[in-house]
């Protein structure tokens, strides 16, 4: 039922319709691109690092451990209370992993194993398995790479959008060249302009499901089409670290939304929701640092 | 009552003296191992080191603001007037660990394992916890009526040995009903404080154990399940607690603060009994000696 006023919203709280969870994602070694979009989800950690590793091109579900962790609390309804942000420095001296835009979604559906190298073939893709929420409305479209990724290449998919309507046709989306996985290969303009989320055609706001995957030029790589429902954007304004030398100054900022109080609402979170995180570093790779973080929900 | 704005709160502080400021520290007796969370209460400072000396093992012991293994004073009773934090700050100084996070806890009681009875935690099987479940608010002891809005962890009381067995806590939840919690798998030598159903691995839960879907607390303890290979050594507590606030510190030597009289909803009641204590998330390893401060300002109306 959700709330009707700020009192009940406090009710709950008191009533333990809460629930407060713990994370922290290590990205890996290899160097991120500056201004692109990582998949926290695709790293170690808590919760476990999700690699997208089931049968290539058919349609799956993310597991519910490779989600931060909330409880399923039907006929309740329940929602984003606050989320608190922290991201620590690779090393002493790196100031590369502040500045983050980050999106909280829930993971919904992917296709793994897309070959970027297939040009001008079509990719069939197996979707015995469906949207397990969100059937109604569908997501937004995420490619991770699943591996480095050599070239820059470019492709379209075919889908069916929001309204069920199939055989639409996504704009021409690139790929780019990237250092290793868990890193949203998604771009556009000539292939430098990233996005979180691939072009969908003119006039669609969502994707049920994708039928089949065309590559026009080469990628050099593996990606994942990731279907998710974004939920809210935040940030990450500083890095978190400790000089070794001279001064031996601290630095680093936590970054924390609170529902209600700095946006309107509180997002909703689905029952089985597979939560997850990702971001872009604009200060630079994001290579080995570690996102930490506290998220609370609420539910009536 | 709490109070009628905010007037009859600066009233309440300023005119009629309800309200104070407490400041508590704690340093770390140990190495804790990063994406853990650490109960403080066992490590020295102020108040001093609990060692959760409760006689017995596998006996639920209620703990309250007269527990005398150290906790902080609040005031003492104010019924029937209402006691709510205002503020609260922390900071760490440490040589790693960063960034961090410190949640108080009202730490409503605990159980030991293998205080008092060798094999509770160095065999596995069901260890049956006798306690009397918490009932509708008569008394400090269930001052969260029927448990409402409780959680449980099972943390380090010492150090303990090799191995990692899996671990799930059999419980009541708020109706009276029997459930259990998400099964969490252990982790091995782990440092006194630590808690062991956290860490960055599969199977851990940060810093509390999932209950059953749809339960919002827990009133009675019934049994803890260890399976695998038990730990080698150590001793445990399984800690029930109210979750209360959190406060981010982000780098060694950075002080932050946190104001509950403007966010919402907030100013979280502080019930006649509490025995506040804290949890520590350490996003690397946290160095031993690390210090910990926190601070809190609270107030009374009524």
């Amino acid at each position: 039922m959700g709330f009707r006023n700020v009192s009940e919203y406090a009710a709950a709280d008191e009533a333990g319709q809460v629930w407060v969870t713990g994370f922290r994602k290590a990205v890996a070694s290899a160097a991120t691109t500056t201004n692109a979009w990582i998949d926290y989800t695709y790293f170690s950690g808590s919760p476990p690092a999700n690699f997208y590793a089931s049968t290539p091109a058919k349609a799956a579900v993310i597991e519910s451990d490779k989600g931060l962790r909330v409880p399923s609390v039907s006929p309740a309804t329940q929602h984003v209370k606050n989320i608190m942000l922290m991201s620590a420095a690779a090393s002493a001296t790196s100031a590369t992993n502040g500045r983050q835009q980050v999106c909280l979604a829930d993971y919904l559906l992917y296709y793994p194993f897309i070959d970027t190298d297939a040009i001008g073939e079509e990719q069939t893709l197996d979707n015995t398995v469906t949207l397990p929420r969100y059937a109604d409305k569908g997501g937004q479209v995420v490619a991770v790479a699943q591996s480095a990724a050599s070239a820059l290449g470019q492709f379209t998919f075919n889908y069916t959008n929001q309204d069920g309507v199939s055989g639409r046709v996504s704009q021409n989306n690139f790929t780019y060249i990237v250092a290793g996985g868990g890193q949203v290969v998604g771009a556009s303009g000539a292939g430098a302009s990233y996005n979180p989320f691939c072009y969908l055609q003119s006039g669609d706001t969502g994707v049920r499901s994708i039928e089949s995957v065309t590559f026009s030029a080469a990628g050099g790589g593996l990606m994942c089409l990731v279907i998710v429902k974004p939920l809210l954007k935040t940030v990450v304004t500083q890095e978190c670290r400790r000089t070794t030398t001279g001064n031996l100054e601290s630095y680093g900022a936590c970054n924390e939304l609170s529902s209600i109080i700095h946006q309107a609402g509180a997002p909703r979170i689905q029952d089985g929701a597979v939560l997850g995180l990702f971001a872009s570093g604009y200060a630079g790779s994001l290579a080995s640092s570690v996102l930490s973080g506290v998220i609370e929900t609420v539910w009536n | 009552m709490g109070f009628t704005s905010q007037d009859d709160l600066i009233t309440q502080l300023t005119v009629n003296g309800k309200g104070d400021t407490v400041v508590t520290t704690k340093t770390l007796a140990a190495a804790q191992l990063a994406g853990t969370w650490t109960l403080l209460a066992g490590h020295a400072g102020y108040p001093v080191a609990a060692t959760f000396a409760s006689g017995a093992d596998l006996t639920y012991a209620p703990t309250d603001d007269t527990w005398s293994e150290g906790t902080i004073y609040t005031g003492g009773d104010v019924s029937t007037a209402t006691k709510h934090f205002l503020s609260a700050g922390a900071a760490v100084v440490a040589a790693a660990g960063a960034p961090w996070y410190i949640m108080a806890i009202d730490l409503v009681g605990y159980v030991n394992l293998g205080a008092y009875t060798a094999g509770n935690v160095t065999s596995t099987g069901t260890k049956t916890i006798t306690m009397t479940a918490l009932g509708s608010g008569a008394g400090k002891g269930d001052r969260y009526p029927n448990g409402q809005g409780l959680r449980m962890f099972v943390a380090a009381d010492t150090a303990l040995g090799a191995n990692a067995p899996t671990c799930i806590v059999n419980y009541k939840n708020t109706g009276g009903v029997s459930k259990a919690t998400t099964t969490f798998t252990s982790t091995a030598s782990m440092p006194v404080g630590a808690l062991l159903n956290t860490g960055a691995a599969a199977n851990k839960y940060n810093p509390f154990l999932p209950l059953a879907a749809g339960d919002t607390g827990v009133s009675d303890i019934e049994s803890l399940v260890w399976a695998g290979t038990a730990h080698a050594s150590g001793t445990v507590i399984i800690g029930l607690c109210k979750p209360l606030w959190i406060v981010p510190v982000p780098a060694t030597g950075l002080y932050n603060k946190v104001d509950f009289v403007n966010a919402l909803p907030s100013m979280r009641k502080i019930p006649d009994g509490a025995n506040i204590q804290f949890l520590l998330f350490q996003t690397g390893a946290t160095t031993s000696a690390g210090t910990v401060n926190v601070d809190f300002d609270y107030a009374y109306g009524g």
